[in-house]
């Protein structure tokens, strides 16, 4: 999933300044997995703006509002209300905000969408409602064949393809004492699995092309 | 001069290091010398060579090649470290082409402290290509051609050197990486600060198959709270209780006096097990020629 947090509510409010009747979108996927923009959040976010003196004129809450024919089937019907709003705020990741406002220009809108929250990585539930840590970083070029199914990329503060560089103490990364080692997590996977020639190979520079930006996925 | 004639002359070898200062170097009227030439001064006539750390611990500070060729202009053998932490593949190669042109001749490549640790921590960290890759790189720039195989119009040539922790658990995964560098092309190895002979002696044994030259690291421990923070700050060394105990209360010249018996005494016992010294002396460079004199002389 897409991980997001909330900003300071003084950042949404600057954001939304000078616009007084707001349409409140969360995202009932990812940001709802993170308690930052279920239906839960979205009716907090709708109190607390009408706490600060603005008008919430529809909460809605897509499916998947990065998906944007679930977005775009939302907003159907309810063109009178898109039109007399005078911003978004969408509590979503960033490509939630940037589907919503493509979704609106599709339908012939051109609507401020503004966003309450931070996206801060693709990451993944480790304790269902509690922890999500982050484990892959979309290179387009993925290793976990040759490093025992874990992630240097990602795990390794420095990416290295390697080993690991000197910094480690006790198994701990230099960076967070309270992390593991990546590469010591790869050996002992390794050496558990008996595959302790692979720490051997020489892995060449990674292929930062494949992750060069903005990426296109065709599906079909 | 290259570093690695030396040691193929069986000789000890002895190397130094310098912090660029953070600020320029300019030739001034005002006849002052920054710290790091001032430090390497003080080095020079008891070191073969003198290693320009590459903004160490992630500080922002003058560039460890302009630190180089500082030391190069005035007679001082330099070791240019160099770190992937700061530069694509493109700027490396470049640098170290710009390094041979401006007549280095060892190059020491390493990982780099994170930039988390730094002075800068919102900075990106960049680490393109790890210090294995680099060296291999640097070695391939030596036989005339780029890492994408396109021909130089003149090979640079250098020796190539790297870093080892001796003190890494598990430290079969240490080795692993110290020949992968063999192997990409590290003629030369200086290690991280070891205080513990015992353990010195586990890691020569195991990596005498090797047949590189390796020079044991020392940092200077100049205070009980400098033994304390590096034990409890910086990854990768251990300082033994005693140093600590050895230093309590102790201030200028005694703890000076105190620091030159300590690491004699351990350089006594760990220098004859390897090729050379390199010391790390974080400021008091003026203990260099006092211990080399102790212990060698």
């Amino acid at each position: 999933m897409i991980g997001t947090t909330r900003k300071p509510l003084d950042e949404v409010l600057q954001a939304l300044e000078g616009k007084e009747k707001i349409v409140v979108m969360g995202c009932n996927g990812c940001a709802k997995a993170c308690k930052t923009g279920g239906d839960a959040e979205v009716a907090d976010m709708a109190a607390t703006l009408t706490g600060a003196g603005k008008s919430v004129i529809w909460e809605v809450t897509p499916e998947r509002t990065c998906y944007i024919q679930h977005t775009t089937g939302s907003l159907a019907g309810h063109e009178q209300t898109i039109s007399d709003t005078d911003a978004f705020l969408v509590l979503g990741c960033g490509g939630a905000a940037q589907v919503a406002r493509q979704a609106l220009d599709e339908m012939g809108f051109v609507k401020p969408v503004k966003i309450a929250l931070n996206s801060v990585g693709h990451l993944d539930t480790i304790i269902a409602g509690k922890l999500a840590i982050e484990q892959c970083q979309e290179c387009g070029d993925c290793v976990l064949n040759e490093t025992g199914g874990i992630c240097p990329v990602t795990k390794c503060a420095k990416s290295l393809l390697n080993g690991p560089c000197g910094g480690a103490q006790d198994g701990k990364c230099e960076v967070d004492p309270q992390r593991d080692c990546a590469w010591v997590m790869i050996y002992d996977r390794l050496k558990a699995l008996g595959e302790m020639e692979k720490l051997y190979v020489y892995r060449d520079p990674k292929d930062y092309s494949k992750s060069n930006k903005p990426r296109t996925l065709v599906i079909a | 001069m290259k570093i690695t004639d030396l040691f193929q002359d069986k000789i000890t070898v002895f190397t130094s290091e310098v912090g660029p200062v953070k600020g320029c170097v300019r030739d001034t009227d005002d006849d002052t010398t920054p710290k790091c030439l001032s430090e390497a001064n003080l080095v020079k006539d008891y070191v073969h060579a003198i290693n320009v750390t590459d903004n160490q611990s992630a500080v922002m500070r003058l560039g460890s090649l302009a630190g180089s060729v500082k030391l190069k202009e005035r007679g001082i053998e330099p070791i240019y470290q160099i770190t992937c932490r700061d530069r694509n593949r493109i700027a490396l190669q470049s640098e170290v082409l710009t390094a041979c042109s401006l007549g280095i001749d060892n190059v020491l490549v390493l990982t780099g402290d994170h930039t988390s640790l730094g002075d800068h921590i919102a900075a990106k960290p960049v680490f393109d290509v790890d210090s294995v890759q680099l060296l291999k790189i640097a070695s391939g720039m030596k036989n005339g051609y780029d890492m994408m195989g396109h021909e130089l119009a003149r090979a640079p040539q250098y020796a190539l050197g790297a870093v080892v922790n001796p003190n890494f658990t598990p430290l079969d995964l240490q080795l692993i990486k110290m020949e992968k560098k063999i192997q990409a092309g590290a003629e030369f190895f200086q290690t991280q600060a070891v205080y513990d002979p015992k353990l010195f002696e586990t890691f020569i044994k195991k990596a005498e198959k090797f047949d590189v030259p390796i020079q044991v690291g020392v940092v200077f421990v100049k205070s009980a709270k400098m033994a304390k923070f590096m034990n409890e700050k910086i990854s990768g060394i251990t300082v033994p209780e005693s140093w600590g105990k050895n230093l309590e209360g102790l201030t200028g010249e005694k703890a000076k006096e105190k620091c030159v018996e300590m690491t004699g005494d351990l350089l006594k016992e760990i220098a004859p097990m390897c090729q050379g010294v390199h010391f790390m002396p974080l400021g008091w460079s003026d203990l260099v020629p006092r211990i080399i004199d102790k212990v060698f002389k």
